[in-house]
């Protein structure tokens, strides 16, 4: 028996009050993914530590290492408890229920103004050296090319969304999808963090969401599952705990409190929240 | 060239991990270049523009793991994959049952673990001060490794530390031995019964090791950060320092390493010396013998000697040890082979006190020795791209880390620089530290290597013979196998140098004319 710390409110209703038909996607040191039969929809269980996210169930547990799930176990649910295979329940008694809540935009900008400029800098400094930021020369000719495309389509996106030219920005969207090392591309991970802040009520572009509607249409197909899934959430606004308490500490937040919550998100991946991040800025300068 | 591709079908890694492997692979000798990336549209369209585009990629879906190797032949992509094979089962088995604890703030980490009693801080200048009052406010010793702090914040901080009994090494300290562990970059030594204050990172590395090589060991190496013997500072941690190895019933030596201490610093410093119960050997850089002997300090003017003096005083048996004198023949024979146009040496250094002891030791015997940290304005280098008559650089001086990692990590900026030299007809000797020990390169001498090879080959094509010594700072408990690396050093062709202090005599040596 495992117990359940938090997760998604809605993941959690669906367990508590539907049957529950799927099977592990994928697994990893401190998640794993399951992918449910009726939807094709990924939900995930996450060890402690990890933030709240959507369809994410977190557990009192250090690593899934010696529970020995296999990708294609059977996960099913039955009077409120979750079961892998036989090999791990998790029931939902007292679990804490999330949502995610993107702040709305705030009135005054002159806090977010200077917040904005501190976290260009410290990710400047700290972020993980993400191809987007800048054209990298590191010797090797994919990743140069890598870099060389990635740096290319974010400006060109970043243009076309500044002149409010859309259709043209969807083309360039869809060009960064799939694009980019790492498990979740570089190129996705921008997205996500545009079309967070482009779900943000009071801003700008809060009136184009249907941009990042038709960005996720096209996603399906060219990049993986997980990946996908974490584009499609934030397409409506669904992103990380830590993604939102980072717009939070932008917009109303003290220097100290801004960095630790950056820090948060900039740990994600190995440059995904890097990557993350820089879609942010990129998304709320559009609107100074 | 061959490019062969293996595609694993819905194959999930995690982002670090396969970021890491991509760069691991990438490093594997054989390899010309490796690609590791999942399946995606996008990613294929790169895979094709830089040429390595194959049905089997084509195929790929974007839940699928492509790896791609370009080597020299079909048998060497094959080596390398079952290389990047043993990398990945590595992975897997390195992440089985680990967990660390991370904490966001000092607050969390004092109150996570109560026993601690010292916090490394390496964040960005801007916060550090903040970060490292916080630790002393929380009874930690401070090792700071952030630069960038401003002189005010160093001094209130070491003052903070002073008043509660605490030790602040740093700001931008980055060695240390405290309770037999290395902190930051430093060697695996001995333990033993003497005991370190060092104002220089890699001076006091490089006197860990020969003491260690003589048969010695070390109690504590207490960092003080590059500007605490200034005017303004004024020892506080120096004074610290050597007040708290006093104190300590293991230490029956002290050593101290820094470039010379500012006039009123000085004075301070010797004062204590004078007043110190154990044995106290000076060694800064440069300094004045007669002052610190007058204090009843033991001086020592390079680095082999001050560990050389430090074992002695602790009680070892001179006759019983080893102390690798220069190798007379040797430099007899390099210099018959060097034309007399080839006149200057090039010393490109990642350790900052390395290149301060070779570049002292040239002064000795020429005028003309240029560098970017020269104190003499006069002998600056002007542009430091480019070198004059004797030059000596410091890879890990401000110049050349801004956005960059130390050298130290990434080798990158010296290779270039080496292969610039090495074109020179005027140079004569190329001489080069290669730092072992934890937070250093895994394999420094390998990542010359090619460039050493390929240079001397191209001056012998020249018709003259270009001279390479190389220093490697380590010792056999080092991770990276300071054999091996001696090993590679001299299958270049290069020569190997036993000390710093060596590589710095040789060096002046086989360039010096008509003697």
């Amino acid at each position: 028996m495992r117990f359940a710390k938090s997760g998604d409110g809605d993941f959690i209703q669906r367990i508590i009050h539907h049957k529950f038909h799927g099977f592990v996607h994928s697994t990893f040191n401190r998640t794993l993914n399951i992918q449910c039969l009726d939807s094709g929809d990924l939900y995930s269980i996450a060890c402690k530590g990890i933030d709240n996210a959507p369809n994410t169930l977190i557990i009192d547990l250090e690593h899934f290492e010696e529970a020995d799930i296999r990708v294609n176990d059977v996960v099913s649910s039955d009077h409120a408890i979750l079961s892998i295979s036989n090999k791990m329940f998790i029931p939902m008694d007292g679990i804490k229920k999330w949502n995610c809540e993107l702040p709305k935009y705030p009135s005054e900008a002159d806090v977010l103004i200077m917040n904005v400029s501190t976290m260009k800098q410290y990710i400047k400094l700290h972020g993980n050296s993400s191809r987007i930021e800048r054209a990298f020369k590191g010797g090797n000719p994919f990743d140069d090319e890598m870099s060389r495309m990635l740096h290319e389509r974010t400006q060109l996106l970043v243009l076309e969304l500044q002149n409010k030219r859309m259709s043209t920005a969807i083309k360039h969207a869809t060009s960064l999808i799939g694009l980019g090392p790492g498990l979740t591309p570089a190129g996705d991970d921008f997205l996500v963090g545009l079309f967070t802040v482009f779900n943000i009520e009071n801003h700008r572009y809060f009136s184009h969401q249907s941009f990042c509607e038709e960005v996720v249409l096209h996603a399906k197909t060219l990049t993986n599952d997980i990946s996908y899934m974490a584009l499609a959430k934030a397409a409506v606004g669904q992103v990380r705990e830590s993604i939102s308490a980072l717009m939070e500490a932008l917009f109303r937040g003290s220097e100290e409190e801004l960095l630790l919550a950056l820090g948060r998100v900039l740990a994600i991946g190995s440059t995904s929240g890097t990557d993350i991040a820089l879609g942010i800025v990129a998304g709320l300068e559009m609107n100074m | 060239m061959t490019v062969q591709v293996l595609v694993k079908p819905n194959t999930y890694i995690d982002s670090v991990s396969l970021m890491s492997l991509s760069t691991k692979a990438n490093q594997i000798e054989i390899v010309e270049q490796a690609i590791i990336a999942m399946g995606t549209e996008m990613n294929k369209e790169v895979i094709r523009n830089v040429g390595l585009m194959t049905p089997e990629v084509e195929s790929a879906k974007t839940s699928d793991l492509v790896i791609i190797v370009k080597a020299a032949s079909e048998e060497l992509c094959e080596g390398a994959f079952e290389s990047i094979n043993e990398l990945l089962t590595k992975k897997k088995d390195s992440s089985k049952g680990k967990s660390e604890v991370k904490y966001s703030t000092i607050t969390s980490a004092v109150n996570g673990t109560p026993e601690a009693n010292l916090a490394i801080i390496a964040v960005n200048g801007s916060y550090a001060p903040r970060e490292a009052r916080k630790a002393l406010e929380n009874n930690l010793h401070v090792m700071l490794f952030s630069d960038n702090v401003s002189i005010e914040d160093e001094i209130e901080l070491k003052t903070l530390a002073q008043e509660k009994g605490l030790l602040m090494m740093g700001p931008d300290c980055g060695t240390a031995i405290i309770g037999n562990v290395a902190l930051c970059f430093a060697n695996a030594v001995r333990k033993g019964n003497i005991g370190i204050v060092g104002a220089s990172g890699t001076g006091s590395q490089e006197v860990t090791v020969r003491i260690h090589e003589f048969g010695g060991g070390i109690t504590q190496l207490i960092g003080t950060g590059g500007r605490d013997l200034s005017e303004e500072v004024g020892g506080i941690m120096m004074l610290a320092g050597i007040k708290a190895l006093e104190e300590d019933d293991a230490t029956k030596v002290i050593v101290l390493v820094s470039k010379p201490p500012a006039p009123s610093v000085e004075e301070k410093v010797l004062a204590q010396i004078k007043q110190c119960k154990k044995p106290v050997v000076v060694w800064f850089v440069g300094g004045n013998e007669e002052k610190v002997t007058q204090a009843g300090g033991h001086f020592a003017k390079m680095s082999k000697e001050a560990a050389l003096k430090a074992v002695l005083l602790a009680g070892a048996d001179e006759s019983k040890l080893n102390k690798r004198t220069l190798n007379l023949p040797l430099i007899e024979e390099v210099r018959a082979k060097l034309k007399p146009q080839q006149k200057y040496i090039r010393g490109l250094f990642s350790g900052g006190t390395l290149c301060d002891e070779a570049m002292h030791i040239a002064m000795e015997k020429f005028d003309n020795v240029y560098s970017n940290i020269q104190r003499e304005p006069e002998y600056r280098l002007k542009d430091v791209r480019v070198s004059q008559d004797h030059t000596f650089i410091d890879f890990g001086d401000d110049q050349f880390t801004q956005g960059k990692p130390h050298p130290m990590i990434d080798p990158s900026t010296r290779i270039e620089r080496f292969i610039q030299e090495a074109k020179d007809p005027s140079v004569g000797v190329i001489v080069m530290d290669f730092v072992l020990g934890f937070g250093a390169h895994e394999d420094p001498v390998g990542a010359m290597l090619p460039a050493i090879i390929e240079a001397k080959q191209a001056a012998e094509d020249e018709g003259r013979h270009l001279e390479i010594i190389g220093y490697i700072l380590g010792t056999e408990l080092d991770s990276q196998n300071i054999e091996g690396q001696i090993n590679k050093l001299l299958a270049s062709g290069a020569t190997h140098a036993s000390s710093s202090q060596n590589a710095g005599l040789l060096a002046r040596e086989f360039v010096v004319k008509g003697e």
